[in-house]
């Protein structure tokens, strides 16, 4: 886990790359490499790489970046883990390739060296890299299909620029600060800014699942290498008997979090009080972990409360012996580090205030590596979405097809229960989004619906933000092809959106704040492939059941009894949200804290 | 489109051959590129005299008189001829170009230059340009600010920057010094048209800057190649500035004239707010004598960034960038118009139009 970033000047008339932008690009992240720094440019100094290290695999000075291939004519840069490099090393050594290092950037080189673009294939793990080919004057980038890691690009015609967050890239100084409609009212739609928008024009995300080449012609559109609703699908035509949940769960699960196991430094786990982490973590003990320290974060607002996920995780990590390490978190550390939260949120995101905390415990804990149940809901239809969305589809869809009912029915009950539009103000748009799959989760999700960003953006920015987002369409694409049932459906939509944008990437730059390298198992394509057959059967709270029994012991009864609460902060308390400012303020509901939040996290990023 | 069959392209132009300016320039150079890398071209202009100089492999049809004989016109040439690439040479023609492009099953090229396409077009143009298969623009900020009115994906969008022609060369400009009377004197020029409706090349700024530098000691002469209907407002504006025996007019000139005016020249200077790119900057520079322009708009292009000629922001002291010119070494005539070559010449130019058509058949 580290940060990468490059530039090529592939243009003819293109002025040559300045040193001083690219240091200033890897410099921007620092905290994402603490252990190492490296650069490198081309013979003829139009193309440059730099490369910040967080040393996990082969810690010596031999594994540093940007690393060089024996003859001199590959260049790369890769930030992640290739879970399966072990497997990939050998087959290459049998092949006969002499490694020098016991890094996985080098299997990496070898691989690309004989297969080109289509190593992306063979690989299992969470990555970005680039690949700079010096005989043929090309940049290879690759992103893995989940897009756990994070690469964004820049081209203005003349110049490409990549770099690892969006930050990073504007601090190099290059790269224009336009803003983007399509990515401000994703923002204010979704929450966090949906990929490949981000909030500023020139800067695009290379799409998950992607590779992208870029030579002297310039930068090609970004070619697809994987699919979540493809694999899905897939799973939905051959479908596994309903028997086969449990062994196929345990057997796969299980061999993810071996596979995540991989590192020359201690690998510590985040625990919550819920099924996914507690089910990961007597997994790493099956596994053969020794020494496992798990972080809880406590908060003083949610004691003696069902949020308070301190005494069930105590008693999950006492179950498996693990090293217990409750972090308490209250309202003054909330607001001293609210600067810093700010500065190092990459893109504006209303969630990642709970990642932020775990991971710097873990830092103090002096973990450099940490596993983590997200994903868990995605894959296992663990979110209230996997039975609400076919519900709402079944009940509203047949009257939202109606044309001209969902302004209708907008117009009804704004004018006639404003009440309701108050407190549930998405209840407005159910008319006019239930009438296919990804209106129906843009309800679920959407932070704000389309008619309401008229409180805050000028209506022409609304409009051409909605033109170039085209946020239906960009939610339909994880629904191609079609998973082929319900909880295909509802975990490629989740997965594709809300754990992509939002989840992922908040794991990512709130880990990387802190050094700390955030892995998740159950985000693992490898995974989806072996769970893909059993989903299409998958009966609501089926799935983590069956998860809760994987590792041995079984998770306590007390866990998987326990109502979803999510991994929360108390924002709202801290943040004083309210429903209206009376004497006697009601706390507001977790909707409203994110909207409200949600404005005072676009303000400090657009600051 | 057949990656190795003879291309056949249909280009839709404003003007090309035997037309005036910067956009039939472009156009020329453009399909003359083509035809060079064994394309065969037929265009259909919008403006042409009847007896233009063609280059062999190229045909180009009779101007048809008015909009609506223009369509039936390309539309008749369209359907009576194999088309794999409509090469649509201004945004006003993208609607058009888009239709037959569908038409023929074709690929779409749509060229951006300057103003013409900053500002959010029509939403005909606007969706015709989203969907064309490649989008080029004659410089950066061009390609930015189309994209900031079309959504399109960015690899879509290119630059193939503006060429030089071969005639600007560094070489004796003394006879037209002579001829001129300008012996002695420091001489600035600007070669650009004087269009009441387009004050952006920025003759007013530099007329403003006479006198500071007049007082500085510095024997100035600021002679201005190029017509237009403001041509009388400026002379008028020398006048309220004191600097009417400074300033001369050169007007329209032919090829050999401006080229010897480049080179006598002691610095080009045009610090215009709206060049789509700026083809008098090379000019000069590959006749040998530095530019001079604002880090603004497309002119950022020509002036290689500040590496090739001098960029200055807006808001900087014209006189005072002027004067530290003048005072500084001259560059050497020949490296500096071999630097402007190796970015912007003839041969750079056939590589990016060859490119533009390789993506064309990758994406085929």
């Amino acid at each position: 886990m580290c940060g990468l970033n490059g530039i090529f000047a592939f243009h003819t008339a293109a002025s040559a790359p300045k040193r001083d932008e690219l240091i200033a690009t890897r410099e921007h992240m620092a905290a994402r490499g603490p252990d190492g720094v490296g650069e490198w440019w081309s013979d003829d100094r139009r193309c440059g790489l730099g490369f910040r290290r967080l040393a996990i695999q082969d810690l010596s000075e031999r594994a540093a970046q940007p690393m060089i291939s024996d003859d001199g004519s590959l260049v790369i840069v890769f930030n992640g883990e290739i879970y399966n490099a072990p497997e990939l090393r050998s087959a290459l050594t049998q092949a006969g390739c002499r490694f020098r290092t016991t890094s996985d950037t080098e299997v990496l080189l070898h691989l690309f060296a004989r297969e080109g673009r289509a190593l992306v294939e063979q690989l299992r793990g969470m990555y970005a890299f680039a690949i700079w080919n010096d005989r043929r004057r090309e940049l290879l980038l690759a992103r893995d299909p989940y897009g756990i890691k994070p690469l964004y690009t820049a081209n203005d015609g003349w110049t490409f620029r990549f770099a690892s967050q969006v930050k990073a890239l504007l601090a190099g100084g290059g790269v224009s600060r336009d803003s983007e409609p399509g990515g401000v009212v994703g923002f204010h739609l979704f929450g966090s800014v949906p990929e490949p928008f981000t909030l500023y024009r020139e800067i695009r995300a290379l799409p998950a699942g992607h590779t992208q080449l870029i030579d002297e012609g310039g930068p090609r559109e970004p070619r697809p290498f994987a699919s979540l609703p493809a694999i899905l699908a897939d799973g939905a035509r051959h479908p596994s008997k309903a028997d086969e949940l449990l062994a196929r769960v345990r057997t796969s699960v299980g061999d993810s979090v071996r596979a995540h196991l991989i590192s020359d430094v201690e690998v510590g786990h985040f625990l919550s009080a819920g099924v996914d982490s507690g089910a990961l973590l007597g997994l790493m003990r099956d596994a053969g972990q020794g020494k496992i320290r798990a972080i809880t974060l406590g908060f003083d607002e949610f004691r003696d409360t069902p949020d308070d996920e301190v005494p069930l995780a105590s008693e999950v990590a006492e179950r498996y012996g693990a090293d217990h390490i409750v972090r308490r978190v209250n309202k003054r550390e909330f607001d001293n580090d609210l600067p810093a939260i700010f500065e190092a949120m990459d893109q504006p995101s209303i969630d990642g205030i709970n990642t932020w905390f775990v991971a710097k415990a873990a830092r103090e804990a002096g973990l450099k590596v940490a596993l983590s149940g997200l994903g868990g809901d995605e894959l296992f239809a663990g979110y209230p979405s996997f039975t609400d969305l076919p519900r709402w589809r079944r009940r509203f869809g047949p009257l939202a097809a109606i044309p001209g009912m969902g302004a209708l029915s907008r117009v009804v009950i704004g004018t006639l229960a404003p009440g309701i539009a108050r407190r549930q103000p998405k209840a407005l748009g159910l008319l006019e989004f239930a009438n296919d799959w990804s209106g129906l989760y843009l309800l679920r999700r959407g932070l704000f619906l389309p008619h309401e960003l008229r409180g805050f953006l000028e209506p022409d920015f609304i409009s051409e933000g909605l033109r170039r987002l085209k946020p239906l369409h960009l939610v339909d694409q994880a629904l191609t092809p079609d998973p082929g049932s319900d909880v295909g459906r509802v975990c490629a939509l989740e997965s594709a959106n809300y754990m992509r944008n939002q989840l992922l990437r908040d794991a990512d730059w709130a880990g990387m704040a802190h050094g700390v390298e955030i892995r998740v198992p159950l985000v693992d394509y490898t995974l989806l492939c072996e769970v893909a057959p059993a989903l299409p059967a998958l009966t609501p709270g089926a799935g983590k059941a069956a998860l809760a029994l994987t590792p041995t012991p079984a998770l306590p009864d007390a866990i998987t009894r326990r109502a979803k609460t999510g991994f929360g902060t108390p924002i709202g308390v801290w943040r004083q949200f309210a429903v209206a400012k009376t004497p006697d303020p009601v706390p507001a509901p977790r909707g409203i804290v994110s909207r409200k939040w949600s404005q005072t996290v676009l303000e400090a990023c657009a600051a | 489109m057949n990656s190795t069959a003879r291309t056949r392209c249909l280009a839709l132009v404003t003007d090309a051959y035997g037309g005036r300016g910067g956009i039939a320039q472009y156009n020329r150079d453009f399909c003359g590129a083509l035809v060079e890398s064994g394309a065969s071209v037929t265009v259909v202009p919008r403006h042409a005299p009847p007896h233009a100089e063609l280059p062999a492999g190229l045909k180009q049809m009779a101007a048809p008189r008015g909009k609506i004989a223009y369509v039936l016109v390309a539309l008749r040439v369209a359907l009576r001829e194999p088309v794999d690439v409509v090469f649509c040479g201004h945004l006003h023609l993208a609607p058009l170009a888009w239709l037959i492009a569908r038409l023929k099953h074709a690929r779409l090229i749509v060229q951006t230059h300057g103003i013409d396409a900053w500002a959010r077009p029509s939403r005909l143009r606007r969706a015709a340009t989203e969907r064309a298969d490649l989008v080029l623009s004659v410089s950066r900020f061009t390609r930015a600010r189309v994209l900031a009115w079309a959504a399109l994906p960015p690899e879509r969008a290119v630059v193939v920057p503006d060429t030089v022609q071969d005639d600007f060369t560094p070489g004796d400009g003394s006879e037209l010094r002579t001829h001129l009377g300008l012996d002695g004197k420091v001489v600035l020029l600007t070669v650009g048209r004087m269009d009441p409706r387009e004050r952006y090349k920025g003759h007013d700024r530099v007329m403003a800057a006479l006198p500071i530098l007049l007082a500085d000691g510095h024997r100035i002469i600021y002679l201005i190649i190029g017509e237009g209907d403001d041509r009388a407002r400026l002379a008028g504006l020398a006048v309220n500035h004191g600097v009417a025996d400074q300033v001369r007019f050169l007007g329209a000139v032919d090829t050999k004239t401006l080229v010897d005016a480049y080179r006598m020249a002691d610095l080009f200077v045009m610090p215009s707010t709206a060049e789509g790119f700026g083809i008098a900057y090379l000019e000069a520079m590959t006749s040998g004598t530095p530019a001079l322009g604002l880090m603004v708009g497309g002119a950022r292009d020509a002036l290689g960034d500040g590496q090739l000629g001098t960029a200055v922001a807006e808001t900087d002291d014209l006189a005072t960038a002027i004067s530290s010119l003048l005072a500084a070494p001259k560059p050497q005539p020949v490296e500096l118009s071999a630097s402007a070559i190796a970015r912007f010449g003839r041969r750079a130019f056939t590589v990016q139009v060859n490119r533009a058509l390789e993506r064309l058949k990758e994406a085929a």
